[in-house]
């Protein structure tokens, strides 16, 4: 695993004063470990698939109405390239960082997301690879504590890093567990 | 699939008129033999109902049909006692059923644990240790109540549905089972052959007139007016029903939603004992909960817009377990339905007794702060006059105060809220940010509690503050948890382990 602090470069404008806590999103001294690439593939395959339905039945309106529909194309292949360069984007800002008692784990562009789990409050941890994630070699790992609203997911691991991440969360966090 | 060992001394009879055993003797014991009566009495009415109106129609139309050909009459005679015996035959196959499952079905109580097991074709059982109790509560449907039963719930925390609940007991059964589960929780080990129950001194009552007003003054009812006017109008100026007949539903479920909040809140008492706080409450279905010390992991007072003449506020908490339930869990959480500004801030006392404030002798104005102020009152460190770009009502709300036990997250102008997050029942915390907050350097706080009514959040904060905030929350949770009292809330700390 290597870490890419540059991911967050360009991400501290609006921040007026600056004190060592800096930003909520980049905190000093953590270092981010970035999912695999190929969740972006994995996500871009689950959108193509999400577009045959419609781009069929243009193609289809297309040759038994008539040509004009053709045109109806444009949508579908406007949307495509966005989501395409997007989900790049997307999958470069998901960011987790494993630190002495707790796990950060970060997404989002625009709309930006930290979450924060402390080893001592999780109660179990979840791995799993759909069918698609399967294809391309990458599973996701959950966090699970006493509460419904923590939602830190890291997806995109490879089987091996998400074992990993998982063993050593469940470690750790036997290790400081306390009541609720 | 094993049968239960039908041994007179395993099984001890739990017939109103046997001995009560000691609660806590080890032994397989079974629910009232009524249980099934009353777990389907709505399956009887149903039936009854049903008979009794195909009844009455055939006397009606026997009357009508005097004299009419005798072949029409067999034919229907026929038809009749078939379906007279596919009910005889469903009610039957039900009534199997349930006695069986009632028959299956038998707990026991040891000092630390408490086992129910059932299920006729896959047995189950399950194991609740009593240390990691969470709440008891005794409840008692109508029609429990007349004969004198009651349901016994027990919350332990952990994944998913992971209650206890005995029903029925009687009622006497049922508060002893309960004063044991709590003695062992806290860690009291008792001589004598009942564990004592812990006394009660009651605080104070809501009087039914002003739960009326503070259901009179809530958003539902306005709804329920609306419609109702609406529904007459637009009666008035279609000049036919249609229009009301297609309204009806929604009033209807305002209606019935209104009429639950009143019968939970029917003769709602605070008491508090050294069991914690007991709340009974109910008009129709009683219910009695008991919410130890320490096991509250977020509370909220709140104030919607209409109550503020009244000054009325409402307290709300979560607990670990009583989230789970969807419908339910709205009420369970409910620790004061309608109370002065005094009533609520001493429930909050008695939940959270160090609300952790040293710089003052007294809470009191931190909580006032928290209430009802504004910015910086309090200590308070509220949002960024450039949050009001984004909140321009509710940003001078917007605020959260850190003392050495609790968070509190203070937001809402209109509908005024406080949440008090104890440090250490602090489960993950995280920030958002979206594109206009980025702009203007602000960012959402939130603090994750279990599942409940309480979601503490604080919006629109500048976001060096929520940095410096995710960071120590961290840190102040984690040190809170190491130096927390004991689970078992009667024992002295150092005795623990």
């Amino acid at each position: 695993m290597d870490s890419h602090p540059e991911v967050t470069s360009g991400t501290t404008s609006g921040s007026r004063e600056n004190t060592p806590a800096g930003e909520p999103f980049d905190p000093v001294d953590v270092t981010w470990t970035r999912v695999s690439t190929k969740l972006a593939t994995a996500r871009r395959l689950t959108g193509l698939i999400g577009l045959v339905v419609p781009v069929a039945v243009v193609v289809v309106l297309a040759v038994f109405v008539g040509p004009v529909w053709w045109f109806g194309l444009i949508v579908p292949g406007v949307w495509a390239v966005w989501a395409w360069l997007l989900v790049g984007r997307q999958v470069r800002a998901i960011g987790y960082a494993e630190r002495e008692d707790d796990l950060l784990v970060r997404r989002g562009i625009m709309w930006r997301e930290i979450v924060v789990v402390p080893y001592g409050r999780l109660q179990y941890v979840d791995v799993e690879a759909g069918p698609v994630d399967r294809i391309f070699g990458i599973a996701r790992v959950q966090l699970h504590t006493a509460s419904a609203s923590t939602d830190a997911v890291i997806p995109g691991l490879p089987p091996a890093e998400a074992a990993r991440v998982r063993d050593r969360l469940a470690a750790r966090g036997q290790a400081r567990l306390a009541g609720l | 699939m094993t049968v239960p060992e039908d041994r007179p001394d395993a099984v001890a009879p739990a017939g109103p008129d046997a001995v009560a055993p000691v609660a806590a003797d080890g032994q397989w014991h079974r629910v009232h033999p009524l249980t099934p009566a009353i777990r389907s009495w709505q399956v009887f009415a149903v039936l009854l109902l049903y008979i009794g109106q195909d009844l009455v129609q055939n006397v009606l139309r026997g009357d009508l049909d005097v004299g009419a050909a005798t072949e029409v009459t067999r034919v229907r005679g026929w038809a009749l006692a078939g379906g007279g015996l596919i009910i005889l035959l469903v009610a039957g196959g039900g009534a199997t059923v349930v006695y069986l499952s009632w028959r299956f079905t038998r707990y026991r109580v040891t000092h630390d644990a408490l086992e129910l097991e059932h299920g006729v074709v896959s047995r189950r059982q399950r194991q609740a240790p009593l240390d990691r109790l969470q709440a008891v509560d005794i409840v008692q449907p109508l029609l429990a109540r007349i004969i004198g039963l009651a349901r016994l719930t027990l919350e332990v925390a952990g994944g998913g549905d992971s209650r206890i609940e005995l029903a029925y007991l009687t009622e006497t059964q049922a508060r002893r089972l309960r004063n044991h589960l709590l003695a062992s929780a806290a860690g009291v080990r008792y001589q004598t052959p009942e564990a004592p129950e812990a006394p009660e001194h009651l605080v104070f009552t809501v009087p039914v007139q002003r739960l009326l007003g503070a259901l009179a003054l809530s958003g539902a009812s306005l709804w329920l007016g609306f419609g109702v006017v609406a529904l007459v109008i637009g009666s008035v100026v279609t000049g036919h029903l249609g229009f009301a007949a297609g309204a009806l539903p929604a009033t209807l479920a305002v209606g019935s939603a209104l009429w639950r909040q009143f019968s939970t809140g029917f003769g709602f008492r605070v008491a508090t004992s050294p069991d914690g706080l007991r709340l009974r409450h109910g008009l129709l279905e009683q219910r009695t909960q008991t919410v130890p010390p320490g096991r509250v992991q977020a509370v909220r007072l709140s104030q919607p817009l209409l109550w503020r003449a009244a000054g009325w506020w409402r307290v709300q908490v979560n607990v670990a377990g009583y989230g789970r339930r969807g419908s339910e869990r709205v009420e369970a959480g409910l620790l004061l339905p309608v109370g002065t500004r005094d009533e609520a801030v001493a429930v909050l006392s008695f939940v959270l007794p160090d609300l952790g404030v040293t710089d003052v002798e007294h809470p009191g104005p931190v909580v006032d702060a928290g209430l009802t102020g504004r910015l910086a009152d309090g200590g308070f460190v509220p949002s960024p006059r450039r949050a009001r770009w984004v909140d321009p009502i509710g940003w001078r709300r917007n605020g959260y105060r850190v003392t050495s036990t609790a968070l509190l997250l203070r937001r809402g102008v209109l509908h005024r809220r406080l949440d008090v997050v104890p440090h250490a029942r602090t489960q993950s915390c995280g920030a958002t940010q979206g594109p206009l907050q980025r702009r203007l350097g602000l960012a959402s706080f939130a603090l994750h509690s279990t599942p409940g009514p309480v979601t503490p959040v604080v919006d629109h904060l500048a976001t060096d503050v929520v940095a410096r905030l995710l960071a120590e929350q961290v840190l102040r949770a984690r040190h809170a948890r190491a130096t927390a009292g004991p689970e078992r809330w009667m024992e002295s700390p150092a005795s623990s382990d």
